[in-house]
């Protein structure tokens, strides 16, 4: 999956560079209230399989940077959600660091044409990158993250 | 949505989930993902299974067994399961409460 596939899994309005939750659960929320109406069957879904997801080992695998994950049946295609939060959340992470960089990918139970792990893979590889990373924590605009998702800015 | 229909949907994503987990242990783990709270998962999804009425738990078990997945979703009065036609009329106030399944195959169904 190249960047232009991946960028297109990001709604503009799904790029939220200010969270101020100061817990998993918090971010998770706030996350989530954008994907689904809060309080709607479909964010109780999602978010109840998200904690799941966590219960199951935490996302948090890279350098504050955490990959929240998972199907259900509430949501209808592949998505993905860019979330930063400046100060930091405890996320669980395996260096016991602050995550300040959330994607999340969420994807149907049926995934006809199958991206939903190599997405993930690509997202987890990319974001190896310690000057991508620092540059995720400066953008303010969907332009500029696309840029750097699509390789196009330098980093 | 009613709640057990609720309950219902939250079960299929938790045995997704555990049945991804299993299948693709070794690509989540590649990526450095920890898969290390199936235990945690399998409670939670016993409490789940406690909250359905005994005839609905029963019954997705079945379908469960039958066909890896019990619930499916609903797309132009469709069943995504067999594909056979829905009643329009379970779209209708008086289902609403119901927990609806397909005439055809027995999957539960989930009207997106």
């Amino acid at each position: 999956m190249n960047g232009p596939e991946l960028l297109r899994l990001f709604d503009p309005k799904l790029c939220l560079f200010d969270l101020v939750g100061t817990t998993k659960d918090d971010i998770l929320s706030e996350i989530v209230t954008r994907v689904a109406p809060p309080g709607s069957p479909n964010y109780r879904l999602v978010l109840e399989m998200l904690r799941n997801r966590e219960q199951l080992g935490s996302t948090a695998v890279v350098k504050g940077v955490a990959f929240p994950h998972g199907r259900s049946l509430a949501v209808s295609k592949l998505m993905a959600v860019f979330g930063r939060s400046a100060a930091g959340v405890r996320f669980d992470s395996m260096d016991g660091e602050p995550s300040h960089l959330f994607f999340v990918l969420l994807a149907p139970p049926q995934d006809r044409a199958n991206q939903y792990l190599p997405a993930l893979g690509r997202l987890v590889e990319m974001i190896q990158d310690d000057r991508l990373r620092d540059r995720l924590m400066t953008v303010n605009t969907y332009e500029d993250f696309a840029a750097v998702i699509q390789g196009d800015l330098p980093v | 949505m009613n709640a057990q229909e609720q309950i219902l949907i939250a079960l299929q994503d938790l045995d997704l989930m555990l049945k991804e987990t299993t299948d693709s242990k070794e690509q989540f783990t590649k990526l450095g993902f920890e898969t290390s709270g199936v235990d945690e998962l399998r409670r939670a999804r016993t409490v789940l299974l406690n909250k359905l009425e005994t005839t609905h738990a029963q019954h997705y078990e079945r379908m469960q067994q039958r066909y890896g997945r019990a619930v499916t979703p609903v797309t132009s009065d469709m069943c995504l399961g067999c594909f056979a036609k829905v009643p329009p009329v379970y779209r209708s106030t008086t289902y609403e409460t119901k927990v609806r399944m397909c005439q055809s195959c027995g999957r539960i169904l989930y009207f997106p």
